[in-house]
């Protein structure tokens, strides 16, 4: 009898197609008459030839002879093939996971634990993103919202930049020239003081045309909203804002004293609440909580010199058909009509040389976009990088969850290995125990979907701190997103059972039931998913290393200035004659060492050096007292004197990036000239080292220090003694309130301030902490489980190994070394993209630290320490086993 | 007398399973045929052949034992029926009468 295992089958995938092909009461027949004459063959002719023969013979069974089955009759000789979903063999399935599961309740638990913790965070992020792609989507106009936005193109038509804002002109003569524009809103941010019962305080107010509740979708409480902003003096208020100033949304006609400014004086007038809307959504790029109407004054209109003038949002409404670059063209043809003589005015006078194109942006694609983000009055601006990487982390966290759960089972099977070997023996086909095992996989996952979602519910709070958002549990209702939940888990039940599945269903059952079977062979999948877990968490660690020491050092940097104990009051419009009297106030308290006063936010110019080059630089307006107070330096020439009264007309400072900037030698007695302001001139008196004005985010710019009389200030530093908190705020407030009964009062220290300017860092810093100490976390119990799995398997070589003589230390060596060595084999692959994608990063940042080497050190140090404390426990229960126990029975 | 209509290679199959002195099945049946007639024939046209007359009555089967060249497959032996022998005799007889009727000499009239 030929032996027939020992040669080659006839080719498998003919062989399935005949058997698909030929009808079954012919097909034993035929495949036996064709595989005899292959073995023939193959012994004739060799291998190759009987193949191409097999092959070419069976192609001659498909024809509609051997096609057509024959006609219900079913034979005695054949039972009916058994459902492969019989109720009795599915309660046998369910019984068996149930009672597998419960046997192992450490590998029951790391692989729900695992999973959930991953399918959690999975959850959260697909929460996240929704909100994210959401934003600014629930108006009724979506689809024809646009923002008119400008691009700035030098002579030569290359672009120098782009603006998302536009000015008073825009809106109304576009719209005016353009049929396809239905209607426009202007959208602009203001600060006005208030007033709530006999308290001032100030309070954003937004201002916008008459068309606002038109163009987007607000629904009020209360009020018209056609005719809500018509009045000059009317004002809409949220639901939020009439709770908090009249303690009820009842408001419609109540008043709230608004403070303008009217020929110099400051008076409050009455706004009369003509509309309460609902509170702005939190996924909208405007949110208002009072919005008044914009007056915009028929001569200002009027002055075509206003195209440049740049300051808010202006919105159009496009009709439905209307072709998106046609309607951009008609705009540029508008401009260049309307804006000739203005164009021409801007380039005698100003030397603008660049020339503006006007394009549309898509309402919806503001939120995230880092090119023309929502500013100016719009609000939650984001980052699309955020996403990808909290998206990133939430697929590294699903995978090496999955990773465990596939690793253990697979490891895991070898209990089960007789389970299988039996079912196959008493009939269980391959497809059947498919099913069993994918329908473990599915169940655990139920398991582990359920947990995630409790989860979610409780790591919300939390997760919207990190993330900045305002997510609520009601979120998780929404069709889309519980469908997104259940692919999610069905797609993770699936990868994770998947190949355990098949990898079981084809233990040969022969093998199985042999007494000494072993699994344990080379296993390279095992080691190498254990290797992509490890690297997947050490490169978060090394992630997190580098995040920390580069905030770290963000926030510990020498600025170049001294904050310390220095509180800022904000004093809008104060004149010099005004500070004067307020320093010498406040200096009659002990408890201040001394004041400064300061312009309010920014201040940024141009002027001429060296005859005709431009700078652009930030300018300061301040006094004497400034420099010296904040322990800044004058690193040549001298500071500004009380004593030389010519100081605030003719002298200026400059700082260090200014005189490189200009290219100067010798800085003093440069001129710097204000052409454009009756051509004044400075004279640079003192050069002021660079110090960090703005956060170290940016490089150091030019700045420019000067007194001029006209600059008012915006507010005032006050230098205190160490440990006077109280008594130096109480006198502060008191003589602010005293001397400017009408400004609100506000103060903060400048430190405090200086630390919240790298918020987004710290959210980052804690970010990835968080998916490093997770991952780390889920890599871990899978360790974990293989090393249990793996001394299990051992114990009679252990025992043996003990009775020979080793010690317990050699025995945990010889436990823990396999999976050191992997965790090690995993630094190969994170170090290199670590090192990569953090040199990136760091790239983003003008003042940054270098990345040691230590880092990775201590990164390898950690994950190898982690790794061997969660095998060494495992490890060092088993050499601890008395040999006898495990020896005993066999 | 209803007579049956053989085709020619179905007359040549039924000669074979007859001529064969072991049992006869597919492969064996499939190898006479082709070195009978010296013609290459594919294993499914003998098949389909064998099938077809055993549907008409002409030839009929048993399983036999398994073995190990066929992968453990039964074999499909044929046998001729009655009515099979009648008609192969039918046949032969049609072709011994004209046969009989050919005068002599035409055959070497034509071959020359």
């Amino acid at each position: 009898m030929a032996n027939e295992t020992n040669q080659p089958r006839p080719p498998r995938l003919p062989d399935r197609l005949l058997e698909w092909c030929c009808a079954p009461h012919l097909l034993e027949d035929v495949q036996g008459d064709l595989y005899e004459v292959y073995y023939k063959r193959l012994a004739q002719a060799g291998p190759v030839r009987a193949r191409r023969e097999f092959t070419l013979a069976v192609f001659h069974y498909i024809t509609p002879f051997f096609l057509k089955r024959k006609p219900q009759e079913t034979r005695s000789d054949e039972y009916p093939a058994p459902s492969l979903l019989s109720l009795s063999m599915f309660r046998n399935y369910l019984t068996i996971a149930l009672r597998t599961l419960a046997h192992n309740k450490a590998y029951s638990i790391i692989n729900v634990v695992g999973l959930s913790i991953g399918l959690a965070v999975a959850m959260l992020i697909i929460l996240y993103t929704k909100d994210e792609v959401s934003y600014d989507r629930f108006h009724a106009n979506t689809p024809t919202l646009y923002r008119i936005t400008s691009r700035q193109l030098t002579p030569a038509g290359k672009q120098e930049g782009v603006e998302g804002n536009t000015g008073n002109l825009q809106g109304p003569k576009f719209s005016a020239g353009i049929p396809e524009i239905q209607s426009f809103v202007r959208y602009r941010e203001d600060r006005h003081d208030i007033k709530r019962g006999t308290e001032v305080i100030s309070q954003t107010v937004y201002a916008a045309d008459t068309s606002f509740f038109s163009v987007f979708s607000f629904p009020l409480l209360s009020g018209d909203p056609k005719t809500a902003l018509q009045q000059p003096h009317s004002v809409v208020i949220s639901a939020d804002m009439a709770e908090k100033q009249f303690g009820t949304t009842e408001a419609l006609g109540k008043t709230i004293p608004v403070k303008n400014t009217i020929d110099a004086k400051e008076v409050f007038e009455p706004y009369t609440v003509t509309g309460v809307a609902q509170n702005s959504p939190q996924n909208s790029s405007i949110k208002f909580d009072m919005l008044i109407p914009m007056v915009v004054s028929q001569e200002e209109m009027a002055s075509l010199e206003n195209w440049f003038n740049i300051f808010q949002n202006t919105f159009v409404v496009l009709s439905p058909n209307a072709d998106l670059r046609a309607v951009e063209a008609k705009m540029n043809r508008i401009y260049l009509a309307d804006a000739q003589a203005s164009i021409k005015m801007m380039a005698d006078k100003f030397g603008v040389k660049t020339k503006t194109e006007y394009a549309l942006q898509p309402f919806t694609a503001m939120h995230l976009s880092t090119e023309l983000p929502a500013t100016n009055g719009l609000v939650d601006k984001s980052n699309p990088n955020f996403s990808y990487i909290l998206t990133g982390i939430a697929l590294f966290i699903l995978l090496i969850a999955c990773i465990n759960f596939v690793n253990l089972t697979v490891a895991r099977s070898l209990k089960r290995a007789k389970e299988i070997g039996v079912r196959k023996v008493v009939g269980g086909g391959r497809t059947q125990l498919v099913i069993q095992f994918l329908g473990e996989s599915f169940l655990l996952c139920f398991g582990a979907f359920v947990l995630a979602l409790l989860l979610v519910l409780v790591s919300l709070p939390t997760f919207n701190q990190l993330a900045n958002k305002q997510l609520a549990l009601s979120y998780l209702f929404d069709v889309k997103l519980v469908v997104g939940y259940v692919a999610l888990f069905l797609t993770t039940a699936f990868l994770a059972g998947f190949y355990p599945a098949l990898v079981l269903s084809n233990y040969s059952p022969v093998q199985t039931l042999y007494n000494r079977f072993n699994l344990a062979g080379k296993n390279y999948l095992q080691k190498s998913l254990v290797v992509l877990q490890f690297a997947l968490a050490s490169f978060l660690i090394i992630a997190t290393l580098i995040s920390y020491a580069q905030f770290n050092y963000l926030t510990t940097k020498d600025l170049g200035y001294d904050d310390k104990g220095l509180v800022s009051v904000g004093k809008p419009r104060l004149t010099h004659a005004e500070a004067n009297v307020l320093t010498n106030e406040l200096l009659k308290s002990q408890t201040l060492v001394d004041v400064a006063p300061k312009n309010g936010g920014q201040w940024g110019t141009v002027a001429k050096v060296n005859g005709g080059t431009e700078i652009n630089f930030a300018y300061e307006t301040v006094s004497p007292s400034y420099l010296p107070m904040l322990k800044i330096p004058v690193v040549q020439g001298r500071n500004f004197s009380v004593d030389l009264p010519t100081d605030s007309t003719q002298s200026v400072l400059v700082n260090e990036a200014f005189v490189k900037e200009a290219g100067w030698k010798n800085p003093i007695g440069q001129v710097v000239n204000f052409w454009y302001s009756n051509d004044e001139k400075y004279i640079v008196v003192g050069v002021v080292k660079d110090h960090h004005f703005n956060d170290l985010n940016k490089t150091i710019t030019p700045q420019l220090f000067t007194m001029k009389p006209r600059n008012m200030y915006g507010r005032v530093f006050i230098k205190i003694k160490p440990n006077t908190e109280t008594a130096s705020l109480r006198h502060i407030e008191r003589v602010f309130k005293r001397l400017f009964p009408l400004t609100p009062y506000a103060y903060s220290f400048m430190d405090e301030e200086n630390r919240k300017r790298y918020e987004s860092e710290a959210k980052w810093k804690q970010i990835m902490l968080f998916g490093a100490v997770l991952t780390i976390f889920i890599s871990c119990i899978g360790l974990f489980g293989l090393a249990t799995l793996s001394a299990e398997r051992r114990t009679k070589e252990i025992g043996i190994r003990k009775v020979l003589g080793a010690s317990v230390s050699s025995i945990i060596q010889l436990l823990s070394a396999d999976f050191l060595t992997l965790v090690a084999l995993s630094f190969l692959v994170a170090f290199p993209a670590a090192w990569y994608v953090m040199r990136e990063w760091l790239q983003n940042y003008p003042y940054r630290v270098d990345i040691s080497i230590w880092t990775f050190v201590a990164a390898s140090a950690l994950a190898i320490l982690v790794a061997f404390l969660t095998v060494s426990f495992q490890s060092i229960t088993t050499a601890l086993t008395n040999p006898i126990k495990s020896l005993r029975s066999e | 007398m209803r007579r049956a209509f053989l085709g020619e290679f179905e007359e040549i199959v039924l000669l074979v399973v007859a001529a064969c002195p072991t049992d006869a099945y597919g492969v064996t049946i499939w190898e006479d045929v082709q070195q009978q007639t010296g013609r290459s024939i594919t294993m499914s046209a003998v098949h389909t052949t064998l099938y077809r007359l055993e549907e008409k009555g002409y030839l009929s089967s048993v399983l036999g034992g398994a073995t190990a060249e066929r992968g453990g497959r039964r074999k499909r032996f044929f046998a001729l029926t009655p009515l099979s022998v009648r008609a192969l005799q039918d046949n032969q007889e049609v072709r011994n009468r004209l046969w009989k009727a050919i005068p002599q000499d035409k055959f070497q009239l034509i071959v020359g």
